[in-house]
Parts: structure tokens; C-alpha cells; sequence
């Protein structure tokens, strides 16, 4: 591709992962309940994933690592939105809310 | 501009507005939504980075297991018509927007003060070559991912069955 000026660059892509980066610690911090709260850390996720594999294309076209790297991240990904949201209608079972207010009790 | 250039600012495009959407809609669902948004403009923009093969795995995986798995938590803890509104305090919103002005600045003065020593070779990576990889180099990790993916799925399920709720 020979016009490939901005989508042949790599700060371009290392800004669109950092923007999804403060994205997610924005929601983590903003957001009022635990599910909104799970959806932004994917959000980070996403946004390390991509980095690599335009680590990947750019800096070491040499073997596929980066590309398995944001293979497990993905798979990671998975398992812990598995495990949280089970943990999550647990706590909506018990305490009648997702709001992250309210689990306070082991603060006293 | 060429058309291949118009797609893909069209993907960051939906990219970045997926994120916001996703972090600062009132309703979850909607935060839901904006999260899909977000994941096909990466999977488009891991087109662009030639990797086709993690763009069909980022649909599949992202958009069709977790998203739906995120739904069903969302409907599953309570109507949410009668829920609240999303968005916490004004103090609460200050001090997120400040953390994460205080980040990007941070990353962003990296970015581009290092130079990446870029655009060495030609990138010509297939599938076939990932498949290799995890079967080669990477076979340890890969089993390793596989048997941490069972027992999160175990213990869900031991989650599910062995806790007694509030009725």
C-alpha cells in the first residue's frame, strides 16, 4: 500500500491503545456499578492487545510473538470475565445491588 | 485519500467513539453496545496490522463470548429500568478525568519522544506461522492458558451451585 500514511504509522495505533487505556481507568473510577466497572477493564485489555501487535508489525516483523502474546490476552480475558461476573451475581444474589457503594462491609 | 485510508479512519473512528460511548453512557446496556463498537474497530485495525487471523478471533471471542456473557450478568441482576443512572458524583467524575488526563499525558510524551527503530523488514507473517509458534515455542504458556481457562470455568460453575443467596 503505497498511500499508507496513517495507517502505516505506529504512534497512530500506540495512541489509539492509549486512549482506550484512560478510557478504561476512567470508567474504572467513574462508573457506579461492578458490571460497568468489568467492561472498562476490557477496555484496557483491548487497548495492551492492540499494542502488541503493532509492536509486532513494526519493531520485530520477525516472529509471531506479539501476536500470541494478545492470543493468551484474550483467553485471559475470557477466564477472569467468567470468574468476576459469577462473583458479581453472587453479590447481587446476597445484597439485592451491583453497586460497588454498597459492598462495604469489610471496611468496618 | 484512497479508499484504504478512508476505512481505516473510519474504523478509528468507531473505535474512539465506542470507548466513550462506553464509558460515559448513562445505561449499561448502552455501555455494552459501545464496548461491541469497540471491539470491531480493532478487529479492523488488526486488519491493518495484517493480522487477520486475531480480527476473527476478536470477534469471536470478544463480540460473541464475553459480550454475550456480559449481557446475560446484565439481565440477570435485576430489571433495569429501575436501576439508577450510571454516572456517580461530579467530584467522582473530576478526579477520574484528572488521573486519566495525567496518564495520557504521561504516555503520550513517551510515545513520542522514543524512537521505535521501526520498519526494519517486510512483514510477511501467515497463520500458519502463529500455529507453529504455539506449538513450538510457545506450547508450555498454551497449555498453561488452556488449563487456566478450565478451572475458571470450574469454579463458575462451583460458584453457581455451592452459594446460598439471600432466599
Amino acid at each position: 500500500m503505497t498511500g499508507a500514511f496513517l495507517s502505516g504509522n505506529l504512534n497512530v495505533y500506540l495512541f489509539v491503545g492509549l486512549f482506550l487505556l484512560c478510557c478504561g481507568i476512567l470508567g474504572v473510577i467513574y462508573r457506579r456499578t461492578l458490571i460497568a466497572m468489568l467492561i472498562s477493564i476490557e477496555l484496557i485489555m483491548n487497548g495492551a492487545g492492540l499494542n502488541f501487535v503493532a509492536f509486532n508489525r513494526f519493531v520485530s516483523p520477525e516472529g509471531p510473538d506479539g501476536m500470541i502474546f494478545t492470543l493468551f490476552i484474550m483467553g485471559l480475558a475470557a477466564a477472569e470475565a467468567a470468574i468476576a461476573l459469577a462473583i458479581i451475581i453472587l453479590i447481587f444474589r446476597k445484597y439485592r445491588s451491583i453497586e460497588s457503594t454498597e459492598m462495604e462491609e469489610m471496611k468496618d | 485519500m484512497n479508499l484504504g485510508e478512508s476505512i481505516f479512519i473510519l474504523m478509528l473512528i468507531i473505535t474512539m467513539a465506542g470507548a466513550l460511548t462506553t464509558v460515559l453512557s448513562g445505561s449499561i446496556i448502552y455501555a455494552l453496545i459501545g464496548l461491541v463498537a469497540t471491539m470491531f474497530g480493532i478487529a479492523g485495525l488488526y486488519v491493518y496490522l495484517n493480522a487477520p487471523f486475531l480480527a476473527m478471533m476478536q470477534i469471536l471471542i470478544y463480540v460473541g463470548a464475553i459480550t454475550i456473557l456480559i449481557a446475560f450478568a446484565i439481565m440477570l441482576a435485576g430489571p433495569f429500568y429501575k436501576r439508577p443512572k450510571e454516572w456517580t458524583g461530579i467530584g467522582k467524575f473530576v478526579a477520574a478525568l484528572v488521573v486519566s488526563a495525567i496518564s495520557f499525558a504521561m504516555f503520550s510524551s513517551v510515545i513520542m519522544k522514543v524512537s521505535w527503530n521501526e520498519g526494519k523488514g517486510a512483514f510477511s507473517l501467515l497463520t500458519k506461522d502463529i500455529g507453529r509458534a504455539l506449538f513450538d515455542r510457545y506450547a508450555f504458556p498454551f497449555e498453561l492458558i488452556s488449563f487456566v481457562i478450565v478451572v475458571s470455568i470450574i469454579g463458575a460453575i462451583m460458584l453457581a451451585i455451592f452459594s446460598k443467596g439471600e432466599k
